[in-house]
């Protein structure tokens, strides 16, 4: 009841402090475009501000990578460490390879693989939702980003859902990921 | 008048050169998680210790050690800042942007490394894995970011090498003989 009670709280902080006019429907439940969009844009965001943009995701400043019940999570595959993790700081700086979710699945493994695809690749496992202690079927975005004297920083967030395959999902990212190309 | 007795200002610059650039590899290659100690000696050993090391090696007429080490010295200043004005949103450098600051420094040290091969074999060596390290370095930001690893394990020799070159002159001098030998220049 408490539990519940803090997740609603939080989840109403987070949505509230989200700016609103960047998703148009109001359900609490973060989609995949919104998944592909927050990671590119933390890729982007690292990309510019190097090493010193790691902080940024743990302090969560200006609530820029919780929303909804997703959030980025950033790690480096080949250190292998967790970098910044919003919503579980007691994660951070921890290592990740050998972690296995509730199905005894080596998850991080997978979003390290899907990660070095050119266009990042989807990962599905299981993982608690935000605030919730029981795990549920989750499917992440992985992502790499290039960092100044960093040579192996992935960026990542999921979906928690029962249908959506890994594979549908990357097709709709192939479909995305044609370079926007300047007017000539 | 005896003639006074004067240090070479290279055993500081090399030492201030070698241990910098070791300790960002120890970050480069993953060992060491934090930039942190590599921006505090990029402003006081490899930046300061080596630009007075050069600003030095002026009044010695030596100008290849002139160049080399208030530049170095220069590049870690340079670097330190630019690693504490990204944290501070002062004129941001991108990845791409700090790939050019290297392609620049990579060119001047390809002129620095042509003189280093008529100096002697352990500076031509030296020079190489620098030139070398440089040209991975300009990989890892545009595009191939693992390459930032191998020239970690490259820079990191080349910073023993910087190193030789140190306890060449001092352990030599201690000793009165040539105990490390500096090879002969690759172009004679």
């Amino acid at each position: 009841m408490g539990r519940s009670t803090i997740a609603l709280a939080g989840l109403a902080l987070t949505l509230g402090a989200a700016p609103a006019t960047i998703w148009a429907d109001d359900s609490s439940a973060a989609t995949a475009q919104e998944v592909v969009a927050k990671v590119r844009e933390a890729v982007q965001y690292l990309n510019e501000k190097g090493l010193a943009g790691f902080s940024d995701f743990n302090n969560n400043k200006d609530a820029r990578w919780v929303w909804k019940d997703s959030y980025v999570f950033v790690y480096s595959c080949r250190d292998n460490v967790m970098i910044a993790h919003p919503l579980r700081p007691d994660l951070v700086g921890r290592p990740i390879l050998q972690m296995r979710d509730d199905k005894d699945h080596p998850l991080f493994q997978d979003l390290c693989k899907a990660g070095a695809k050119p266009n990042g690749g989807w990962v599905e496992y299981w993982w608690p939702k935000p605030g919730e202690g029981k795990a549920s079927r989750k499917i992440s975005y992985a992502h790499s980003a290039p960092v100044s004297f960093k040579s192996d920083i992935q960026v990542g967030a999921g979906i928690y859902d029962d249908t959506l395959t890994p594979e549908e999902l990357s097709k709709m990212i192939e479909e995305s990921a044609t370079p926007q190309k300047a007017v000539p | 008048m005896a003639e006074q007795k004067l240090g070479n200002p290279a055993v500081v610059g090399l030492a201030g050169f070698g241990l910098t650039t070791m300790v960002l590899q120890f970050h480069n290659v993953g060992w060491m998680p934090s930039i942190g100690p590599v921006v505090w000696l990029g402003l006081i050993f490899g930046g300061l210790a080596q630009l007075i090391a050069g600003i030095q090696e002026q009044k010695t007429g030596n100008n290849f050690g002139y160049c080399a080490f208030t530049s170095y010295g220069a590049f870690w200043i340079a670097l330190a800042l630019m690693l504490i004005a990204n944290n501070y949103d002062l004129f941001k450098a991108s990845t791409q942007d700090v790939g050019w600051f290297l392609v620049a420094w990579t060119l001047f040290t390809a002129i620095l490394w042509v003189g280093s091969m008529r100096i002697h074999g352990a500076m031509a060596i030296t020079f190489t894995l620098l030139l070398a390290g440089f040209i991975l370095l300009d990989f890892a930001h545009f595009g191939y970011p693992a390459m930032t690893a191998v020239a970690g394990y490259v820079l990191i020799a080349c910073a023993l090498t910087a190193w030789y070159m140190m306890a060449r002159i001092i352990l030599n001098e201690l000793y009165g003989r040539e105990l490390l030998p500096a090879g002969r220049p690759w172009v004679v």
